[in-house]
């Protein structure tokens, strides 16, 4: 399948003035359209000679690709390349079919939706599909990646043209804010899953660290120290978790679930002695803290939030880290076999310990970074981590049984959750809505690279 | 699968301990954990709170529980069968049943039982149907199948009905009243219980652990893995109706945010049960004990008041336990090489000898007190010293409690004789063969049924019912 060394070959006649018919039309559908939505000239003539470049480039460097492939599976006396297409690709075509159905039933049950917007969101929409499934298995290894960037333009494109002020700064500068947290949370979930592991724990560390810090401050431990405390005993309970969890691996999910009781009980029993509210903690959160995390914070100037450039600089040193060093290289190591990996001396404690100790970590500091975001602790503000880690880990593509994946492509899973709960609160769906359709979501997302061999190929 | 391949050390260890040994088939010590913690925490909450152990005090415990032990059941036909299968989505699937059921019958569509009972059973074999036919053909991780259940389930569960309300239907207004032991909820439970029990006999079940344990040996062996897994999850998706029927007769209402709790508390349940998140080893005696321990913490917790900090108090104590309990199974391999003659019935019963000795003092004392001495139902705000000795803090015998007791007496010591003989067989059947620690168990088991007994039969005891404040350490001679 490997397409790198065949140089795109020169189309035939047909083929081009197919493509010219096929190019034409598209733009005069697209000049139509802008028509009817009354937009201005200029504009519309931009977009249609930009919508024809688009299509005739597609045309001429990506067909041929194909083309050669056809040409080689013709020379056996086969079916028909009609007959061929369907066979390769029936369930996605029968999918295909499904989608536009589902999309006329829409247009006819509801009144004023078969409009511009909505027609070219689903061709967008079908266009992103084909183009992953056709264009997806040329990638052999970071499928994954490209199916979750395709999906990510597909949703921005969509959400950016059905929903008033979505592409606006302020979106962006907010989904990005809430993409961090999610992120920053998900770093140790994604390090963890590398080994094959969970850490449920995460949600709970989140809303202990959030209120501890509260309680530190208002107890009159200076803000910066007692930010660092919490840092540290979030490390330290990751720590915890390596240890209880690393001969109990099988089930380290049950494990990290119940410190993760213990610890968000433990927390709570010592935040409340002595006060009149259980479970509520208040004091005044410190301007800087409120600057780093909040909507309208600062960073040198720039007016972005500097938890922004925290989750990047994660990013940036974790996806390098752990292509290049030799701690990177061990942990995938490990994930894929453990047990030729002891035999080149890797501790498997030791990384697996790290790994969770990471984890409780960039918890703890989620939970800070919420608390000066919220400006007020409570204890639940972790919970819908608990499966959102879980699930931009998924959705990016790391492996949950481990040794493949890596940040960057949670980063992508991230981004993609982050602006499909956008999308999805954009076009007025309320939380259950979402929270059902992201569910939905999630299994067509991942099936699309996730699959196993059947069982007959494995023995 | 890698899951399925690197098993819990534990597991592994016990399987190759266990092989050679299997001739009585009976020596299964992951129960150990279990039956301990279950009857350490029935002492503790018949000395907290005697009321337990009366017959309105067993049927809420039973209302209460049984939805706990039906998702454990639930849950455990889908760990059973391997891959990983930890279906998080039980607990909103309850709640979907649940949700689903009773805004129908608010809105007046049937309040026939049977129609209740048969769309309950569609609705949970539908759901479980559509997992299995995604995990076998789509082949994505069953995990990531029940995560998108579980969120697209709590989802819909909200939109069905958005807050907790409406009414279960009016032959089931009586169900959950707790007041009677024999309601029928509790006859649901037996009949899920035994259905269990008849389903671990058929060659399906054997097929079903023979998959979870090792799939592809299973599908080299001529099992048909698809069927087997998709029955498995049928059948999860029958339990996890009856549990939502025994959930909607407890609230007598519906609830569609309970889903998160359920499912946590069905894992947990299980793998306090002792059974392996990996597949292939789980009992429905353990699900159940597991899920009653639970039960069991909360209930002991709430005896003791801990004001505003009540539930941090309950989350501090489940994640403890579950945490330590998990780190005694690590112990397990060392026991089951010391004690290769255990039986967890025998052990079973002979703590219940035990316990049920406590039961009747606590329960006697209880009820024949004289007028003076009033024992509040619930003991007041916690106090670190009335907390060390109030436990064991009893009032007064008057002459009939004595008379019950000397009554009692043969019955207690038959009991004993019972007991120790059955002990004292098992270790002759088994001495010709090995020479090994276990008789020791067996004995040390014997001796403390022994004197727990002997205390009990005492007409004053050691010093239970002499002294209203005396420690509980006099009790050695």
């Amino acid at each position: 399948m490997s397409q790198t060394d065949t140089s795109p070959q020169q189309l035939s006649l047909a083929t081009r003035l197919l493509g010219l018919i096929a190019g034409g039309i598209l733009t005069l559908l697209s000049v139509i359209f802008g028509f009817v939505q009354d937009q201005p000239v200029q504009s519309i003539i931009l977009y249609a000679l930009a919508t024809m470049a688009l299509f005739f480039w597609a045309w001429k460097f990506i067909l041929p690709h194909f083309l050669v492939e056809r040409e080689h599976t013709e020379d056996t006396h086969g079916p028909g390349p009609f007959r061929r297409i369907w066979i390769d690709y029936r369930p996605s075509l029968i999918g295909l079919a499904l989608i536009v159905l589902a999309f006329f039933i829409l247009a006819a049950s509801i009144d004023g939706f078969l409009n511009g917007w909505n027609v070219l969101s689903l061709i967008i929409l079908l266009a992103i599909i084909v183009a992953t499934r056709t264009i997806g298995p040329l990638f052999e290894t970071n499928r994954s990646a490209f199916i979750g960037i395709m999906v990510l333009i597909g949703l921005f494109s969509v959400g950016a043209m059905n929903i008033e002020g979505f592409s606006s700064g302020w979106n962006i500068k907010s989904m990005l804010l809430f993409a961090s947290f999610l992120g920053l949370a998900s770093v140790g979930q994604t390090l963890v899953a590398l080994l094959g592991g969970l850490d449920l724990s995460i949600p709970f560390v989140i809303g202990a660290a959030n209120v501890g810090l509260l309680y530190l401050i208002s107890l009159g431990v200076p803000p910066w120290l007692a930010f660092c405390i919490v840092l540290v005993i979030g490390a330290l309970l990751g720590v915890v978790n390596g240890l209880l969890s690393y001969r109990l691996q099988g089930q380290a999910l049950i494990v990290t679930l119940g410190t993760g009781f213990a610890i968000s009980g433990g927390v709570q029993i010592i935040t409340s002695i002595g006060t009149a509210y259980g479970g509520n903690v208040f004091g005044t959160v410190p301007g800087w803290l409120s600057n780093l995390a909040a909507m309208n914070g600062k960073t040198f100037g720039i007016p972005v939030p500097a938890a922004i450039f925290i989750w990047a600089l994660t990013a940036l040193i974790l996806v390098v880290g752990l292509r290049v060093t030799v701690y990177g290289r061990y942990l995938y190591a490990l994930g894929v076999n453990r047990i030729s990996a002891k035999r080149v001396m890797i501790s498997e404690l030791k990384y697996w310990v790290m790994a969770y100790t990471v984890s409780g970590f960039f918890s703890a500091l989620t939970g800070a970074l919420l608390l000066g975001w919220s400006g007020g602790g409570f204890i639940g503000v972790g919970e819908q981590y608990l499966f959102l880690t879980l699930a931009a880990v998924v959705v990016g593509g790391t492996s949950l049984l481990g040794g493949h994946g890596g940040y960057g492509f949670t980063v992508i899973g991230v981004l993609v959750l982050q602006v499909l709960s956008s999308f999805l609160v954009g076009i007025g769906l309320d939380y259950e809505w979402q929270q059902f359709i992201y569910g939905l979501l999630i299994l067509p997302m991942v099936a699309l690279y996730a699959r196993s061999p059947h069982i007959r190929t494995q023995i | 699968m890698k899951i399925a391949e690197i098993k819990d050390p534990v597991a592994v260890e016990t399987e190759t301990v266990e092989t050679p040994r299997s001739t009585a088939g009976r020596s299964d010590p992951s129960m150990i954990v279990p039956i301990t913690l279950f009857y350490v925490l029935m002492i503790f909450a018949v000395i907290r709170s005697p009321s337990l152990v009366s017959a309105s005090g067993i049927g809420s415990a039973v209302i209460v529980a049984t939805p706990l032990i039906l998702a454990t059941y639930a849950l455990m036909a889908s760990v059973i069968s391997g891959r990983g299968t930890v279906d998080l989505s039980i607990g909103p699937l309850i709640g979907f049943i649940n949700v689903t059921l009773v805004q129908l019958v608010t809105a007046g569509y049937f309040t026939n039982p049977f129609a209740f009972f048969g769309l309950a059973f569609l609705l949970g074999a539908a759901y479980q149907l559509i997992f299995a036919l995604i995990v076998v053909y789509v082949r994505v991780q069953p995990i990531i199948v029940s995560l998108s259940g579980f969120l697209a389930l709590s989802g819909i569960n909200l939109v069905i009905l958005p807050r907790p309300g409406g009414m279960a239907p009016e032959w089931m207004a009586t169900w959950g009243l707790g007041t009677t032991v024999f309601s029928p909820v509790l006859w649901l439970l037996v009949i899920a219980t035994l259905a269990w029990v008849l389903f671990t006999r058929t060659a399906f079940y054997t097929h079903l652990r023979l998959m979870g344990s090792d799939e592809r040996a299973a599908y080299t062996s001529g099992v048909p893995i698809a069927i087997v897994r998709i029955g498995a999850h049928i059948i999860s998706g029958l339990f996890a109706a009856l549990a939502a029927i025994t959930f909607t007769a407890l609230i007598s209402s519906g609830d569609p945010s309970q889903g998160t709790t359920y499912t946590l508390i069905a894992v947990t349940a299980l793998v306090l049960g002792g059974a392996s998140l990996a597949g292939g080893r789980a009992s429905v005696f353990g699900c159940a004990l597991g899920a009653l321990n639970l039960y069991l913490i909360t209930f002991v917790l709430a005896t003791f008041n801990f004001g505003a900090v009540q539930s941090f108090v309950t989350d501090l104590a489940y994640g403890t336990i579950l945490v330590i309990s998990l780190l005694l199974t690590l112990v397990l391999p060392l026991i089951q090489r010391y004690a290769r003659n255990f039986s967890p019935l025998l052990y079973f019963v002979a703590l219940g000898v035990v316990v049920l000795g406590v039961v009747l003092h606590a329960t006697y004392d209880y009820g024949t007190v004289s007028a003076a001495y009033v024992v509040p139902p619930f003991p007041g705000p916690l106090d670190a010293v009335s907390t060390m000795r109030g436990m064991f803090e009893t009032g007064a015998l008057d002459p009939q409690t004595d008379a019950l007791r000397a009554a009692a007496r043969p019955l207690i010591w038959g009991v004993v004789i019972l007991v120790v003989l059955a002990g004292l067989a098992r270790v002759a059947v088994t001495e010709g063969r090995t020479r090994d620690v276990g008789p020791l168990v067996f004995l040390v088991i014997g001796l403390i049924v022994l004197v727990t007994a002997y205390s009990i039969s005492q007409p004053n005891g050691f010093s239970f019912g002499t002294g209203s404040d005396a420690p509980h350490e006099e009790r050695n001679p």
